[in-house]
């Protein structure tokens, strides 16, 4: 299974975000989308999870996403966004288990012990289970990240997309984050479109943990796609310049260790 | 959950064998339950407290209960809905549409010949959806997205505009405006079983509904961009929670005036004592909220029997300061 994008455009009010962009993922790979603030990264990741309105085609299991149920869509793709705060406080638990909810059943929407069992597993891979019963306001910035990474994990997709997945967290759980995607992108998830090779799309601004992650390098400036191939032949001092217009190479040299 | 239901039971007979006429416990039982098991009345029983506890006193109390959990539901399901903690079931304009209704009816003498004794909460239901029906399709005119801050400016807008409308008939009929002011400050005086039978129908029939929506209204919570993203489609959960709420507070307001601070308050208590999970704040909003209402309506007939202090007046006075007591004493999962 694919996701192709087609000459899509979008934007929010006037501000153009997205322009012409032509992109295809394809089953099992594992993409980092990579760029300045504003380069619409974020809402490439939005976009392709069918949560905004475009211009153009986003084609996903053959239908053109924006027509996917959301319950649907939720089976096949997971987005983990930058932040996730509630006024209301709702435990780690609870958090999780929301996001099986496109796989709760009957006309209440119950959870079985599948959904719990999925959402402990989840949990403890992002090292949040200790923690289980502690309400959202009780958590330090990076633990409610690693919260809302088990909450997306629990969802159970095989297409993850992650919006700086580790941007609060400490060079430990960093390591592990990366370690973990490796090894769970080598897996397959079963959807309601059948069986399908786990794919991740992610925002990373540390690109020694884009390139530990990830095989394919896309670069976006000013919502145009300028580089994408592998990230061992894209992510080279000479493009990271024209993409970042800084020398982002010296500086990488001139930090210690 | 069971020490709530037991409570609240408690506090529906405190609230209907208190006032001015005395009864003993085990009478005000045979009454009820002759009416319950469809026997006829035991002959110790004064026939005379028979009339003013089963067709005064009890319906009274339990429509009461049922106008206060009915308004708390819908608040909890409205806070959710826009995820602003402000957010009540009035939000819409649902009272000020309703209050013009009523003014159309006291005020201009409008009537339909038949249902003249329906007239007033029929105009209050009516104006009071209408109003909300108007400021969500000017919202979802002017914002495509319908967004949450567009659905509250607009209420509050349009909510202002009705009351507006209403200020300038009260001037033109200011030798019956005493009578207007009485309905929008709410009472339950003179309820009776029709009134409890139709705010039972609606209101369970809306609470099943909002239940099927509890799981849809947590995830709601976390901003609709995530609730999409969790498989909600967020827009038509929207508009049907809102819509369900409407009629939840349009069937309350027509039968009780519009009384206000309960449906604010009782579901941030609930949220404290049993956390924001939807399945359990619905109904306990609806138990804690009736429960409120009937003990306000309880303080408004009797503080100072013979008069009656307009029922919205006790939820906020009595509420207050229990809800500060509340929200700044206990921390959450008390229970």
């Amino acid at each position: 299974m694919e996701l192709i994008l087609k000459n899509v455009t979008a934007s929010y009010g006037r501000e153009k975000v997205l322009d012409d962009v032509n992109l295809t993922i394809g089953e099992g790979e594992t993409v980092f989308v990579g760029g300045r603030n504003g380069s619409g990264k974020t809402t490439l990741l939005r976009v392709m999870s069918g949560l905004m309105d475009y211009e153009g085609s986003v084609m996903a299991a053959g239908e053109e996403i924006s027509n996917i149920k959301r319950r649907n869509a939720a089976r096949l793709i997971a987005l983990m966004p930058q932040t996730g705060e509630t006024y209301f406080q709702y435990t780690v638990y609870q958090t999780v288990l929301l996001g099986r909810f496109a796989r709760s059943k009957g006309v209440f929407g119950n959870f079985g012990e599948e959904d719990k069992e999925a959402a402990k597993v989840a949990m403890e891979n992002c090292g949040v289970y200790e923690y289980r019963d502690r309400l959202l306001n009780e958590l330090s910035v990076g633990q409610l990240q690693r919260v809302l990474l088990a909450r997306t994990f629990a969802q159970g997709t095989p297409f993850l997309f992650l919006d700086e997945p580790g941007s609060n967290l400490d060079v430990k759980y960093r390591a592990e984050l990366c370690d973990y995607l490796c090894k769970w992108a080598e897996n397959k998830t079963s959807t309601p479109y059948g069986e399908v090779k786990n794919t991740i799309v992610a925002v990373f601004h540390d690109l020694g943990q884009a390139r530990s992650v990830c095989g394919r390098t896309v670069f976006l400036k000013n919502g145009k796609v300028v580089a994408d191939g592998q990230s061992s032949s894209v992510i080279t001092p000479e493009c990271l310049e024209s993409v970042y217009d800084f020398d982002v190479a010296g500086y990488i040299e001139r930090q210690i260790i | 959950m069971a020490l709530s239901l037991a409570v609240c039971l408690f506090i529906l007979l405190v609230a209907i064998r208190a006032g001015s006429v005395y009864i003993s416990l085990p009478d005000l039982f045979k009454i009820i339950g002759s009416h319950i098991t469809g026997r006829p009345l035991p002959a110790e029983v004064d026939p005379m407290s028979d009339s003013i506890f089963w067709t005064i006193r009890t319906p009274r109390a339990i429509t009461a209960f049922l106008v206060g959990g009915c308004l708390s539901v819908s608040g909890a399901v409205m806070q959710a809905v826009l995820q602003n903690p402000l957010a009540s079931s009035y939000t819409l304009g649902v009272s000020s549409g309703a209050s013009l209704g009523a003014a159309f009816v006291l005020l201009c003498g409008l009537t339909v010949s038949g249902i003249s004794g329906f007239m007033l909460p029929l105009a209050g239901f009516v104006f009071g959806l209408l109003t909300v029906a108007a400021a969500m399709l000017l919202a979802s005119r002017i914002d495509r997205n319908v967004s949450n801050q567009t659905i509250v400016l607009i209420g509050m807008i349009l909510s202002l505009f009705v009351t507006g409308i209403l200020n300038f008939m009260m001037t033109f009929y200011s030798d019956r405006s005493k009578q207007l002011w009485l309905w929008m400050t709410g009472s339950f005086s003179a309820r009776n079983w029709t009134h409890s039978a139709i705010l039972t129908v609606v209101g369970a029939v809306c609470f099943v509904l909002l239940m099927m929506l509890s799981g849809r209204l947590d995830i709601l919570t976390f901003g609709e961009l995530q609730a999409s993203s969790m498989g909600v489609e967020v827009k038509k959960t929207k508009i049907i929670a809102i819509l369900i709420c409407s009629l939840l507070t349009g069937v309350s307001v027509a039968f009780a005036g519009v009384i206000g601070f309960i449906d604010l308050a009782a579901p941030h208590i609930v949220r404290r004592i049993f956390g924001p999970s939807h399945k359990i704040v619905i109904p306990m909003s609806f138990i804690y909220g009736g429960a409120f209402m009937a003990l306000c309506d309880l303080a408004a007939r009797t503080l100072l029997s013979p008069r009656e202090i307009p029922v919205g007046a006790v939820t906020a006075l009595v509420g207050a300061p229990f809800f500060a007591y509340v929200f700044f004493t206990k921390g959450r999962r008390i229970a």
